[in-house]
């Protein structure tokens, strides 16, 4: 039987409140379990123990009762980090050093040196799509970069378990798909991802399995697909319709048992429009700048 | 960064050496974050302070110039073993204080701490870098104090053989014997080797107050009011001492009291070099022991707090 790659039972987590007598209950008696390549979704509003519950997989919080595993290890010990990448939300990383640097860094802190080092550093600011910008200090990285190499850092040691808490946050919705499609290409190469986010539209894009809390407790969980499914709804999404046919479909539903509850044209996202806008002008952009250059 | 060239990308991943197997203790690790340590602290340019130092001595050199070259010298040495002791203890404390607050800050210590990093080696690492950097502290204020030394040792005694130039050859030779004398003494080396021990000493015990302080004002606060009672307990304890009957209960008192609050006069040994009484040795051993003692203590202290804090 294989571990599970994250394994949390009867996990509680009480902080006392200096002075006072009452504490804050910040997670209450969670179980949960992600099985190797899945991606999962830890979702709630602010304040629902998401990254209670995140810092004490990683063994950065200790918890009150139960425990956290990480593919069989218990994650109070420091071996179970060698199989875990961490991007915690908003990092900073430190500002003096550049992204090469940086890489550098926390590749040595996995015991990577020399032309291993060298080649891992390479592939992941090539991954990342941060080459040109390689040799620039972290000062100078707008958000999405400085998410882009904590991504990258916390691939470094080729973990198997991939740990990201609002992996998108104050990214623009390009360097948010880019993240997107990053998580989706780790997927298919079997690493685990467990994921924190606000975002749920993207949650439910790459997710396949979510877990919502409120209030410290595990109020839904299961496979996404059956989490939002509308049992009795079925939807119809035609291309190039007659008015004729949309007619007949309706008179045949209101023969029917059924009920049409909403007719409309279908639309686009706003974030694939504001995607094909910017990417469009970009391109517009660059054919001028050529044709200058040509001139 | 398209789809495509990421694809391409993730299929050299495998291709490449791995990370190596897990080691409880690894001097790589601690390398790594002492190095980063420096160099944290050297692009934040806390190196401006020994700008301020050598602009002190050449100031203090030119004002100098009108005095006999026995107080030029005693002045040289009082002002730049003054200065070297001030600006290392002041390095020392500045330059630590923000060390963890501001890597739990900017949520890098999570980042760390989320490899395999024992949380040991990140304190050692921590504290290591900045001992390092005190070390090329003192060793750059010590040179350009021993440089602007001898410069003004070989004016004078060029001086002094320009006026004595039809002197005879023993008296113009006990003149420069003298002159070198009241410039260099062998207990120079010794009196900069311990203003360092106590530059290592407050680094280790401002690292321990930062790992419980909520902020690093909090810490330097706390730090100026422990090096003030710090010079000033060795007075204090003896005055409780002879005003008090030393029984057990004082002196375990008196024990607490000195771990919490270091004799850091006893680190003054700048006085007897400037007044040329020889440092002995067992001083010297007995002022480094101490020093090491204190600052082992302090990180070993830092750790045990560091292993238990919530981040």
């Amino acid at each position: 039987m294989t571990n599970s790659a994250v394994a949390v039972h009867g996990l509680t987590k009480i902080f006392p409140v200096p002075f006072h007598r009452q504490s804050v209950v910040a997670v209450k008696d969670l179980n949960l379990r992600i099985e190797p390549g899945e991606v999962y979704g830890l979702l709630g509003p602010n304040g629902s123990g998401k990254s209670t519950t995140l810092k004490i997989i990683l063994g950065l919080v200790s918890p009150t009762r139960g425990g956290t595993e990480i593919f069989g290890c218990d994650s109070r010990l420091v071996e179970s980090r060698e199989a875990v990448g961490f991007l915690p939300e908003n990092p900073y990383f430190y500002k003096y050093l550049t992204g090469k640097e940086t890489l550098r860094f926390f590749g040595r802190l996995c015991g990577l040196r020399g032309a291993a080092l060298k080649n891992r550093v390479n592939e992941l600011l090539d991954l990342v799509g941060l080459t040109k910008a390689r040799n620039r200090r972290l000062g100078t990285y707008s958000k999405g970069m400085l998410q882009r190499i904590g991504l990258a850092q916390a691939l470094i040691h080729d973990p198997r378990l991939l740990v990201l808490d609002e992996p998108t946050a104050g990214v623009d919705p390009a360097g948010s798909r880019d993240i997107r499609d990053l998580i989706l290409e780790l997927k298919g190469r079997g690493i685990t991802v467990l994921l924190s986010s606000h975002l749920l539209a993207q949650a439910q894009e790459i997710c396949d399995r979510i877990g919502i809390l409120a209030n410290g407790v595990l109020v839904r969980e299961g496979h996404l697909q059956e989490l939002i499914a509308i049992e009795n709804q079925t939807e119809l999404v035609i291309t190039d319709a007659s008015e004729e046919l949309i007619r007949e479909i309706e008179s045949t539903v209101a023969r029917s048992n059924g009920k049409l509850i909403e007719r409309r044209k279908s639309t686009t996202t706003l974030e694939r429009l504001f995607l094909e806008a910017t990417r469009a002008d970009e391109t517009k952009m660059q054919s001028n700048e050529e044709a200058r250059n040509e001139k | 960064m398209s789809n495509g060239e990421t694809a391409s990308t993730l299929q050299q991943f495998n291709t490449s050496t791995s990370a190596k197997r897990y080691r409880p203790f690894s001097f790589s690790r601690i390398y790594a974050i002492t190095i980063n340590t420096v160099t944290e602290l050297t692009r934040l340019k806390v190196f401006y302070v020994l700008l301020i130092f050598g602009l002190l001595l050449i100031g203090s050199s030119i004002f100098m110039a009108q005095f006999s070259f026995q107080q030029e010298f005693q002045i040289l040495k009082d002002v730049s073993l003054g200065a070297i002791s001030i600006f290392t203890s002041l390095l020392a404390i500045v330059a630590t204080a923000r060390l963890l607050p501001q890597d739990l800050d900017d949520r890098i210590l999570y980042t760390i701490l989320a490899k395999p990093v024992p949380r040991f080696e990140y304190i050692l690492g921590k504290i290591a870098g900045v001992l390092l950097l005190l070390a090329i502290s003192t060793l750059v204020m010590g040179a350009a104090f021993l440089l602007v030394l001898y410069i003004r040792e070989q004016a004078v005694v060029h001086a002094t053989l320009q006026q004595m130039s039809n002197a005879p050859r023993d008296q113009v030779a006990d003149a420069v014997r003298i002159i070198q004398s009241s410039a260099f003494n062998i207990d120079i080396f010794p009196g900069i080797v311990i203003i360092y021990l106590k530059a290592c000493l407050l680094a280790a015990l401002t690292l321990f107050v930062s790992t419980f302080a909520t902020s690093n004002i909090f810490t330097i606060v706390v730090m100026a009011f422990i090096y003030f009672i710090g010079h000033l307990q060795a007075t204090a304890r003896e005055y409780w001492l002879h005003e008090h009957s030393s029984g057990l209960v004082s002196r375990i008192f008196l024990a607490i009291v000195a771990l919490l609050f270091p004799d850091l006069q006893a680190f003054n040994l700048v006085d007897d070099i400037i007044a040329g009484t020889a440092i002995s040795l067992s001083v010297f051993a007995k002022t480094a022991l101490l020093g090491v003692f204190y600052t082992t203590i302090y990180t070993l202290l830092a750790t045990f707090v560091f292993y238990g804090k919530e981040l």
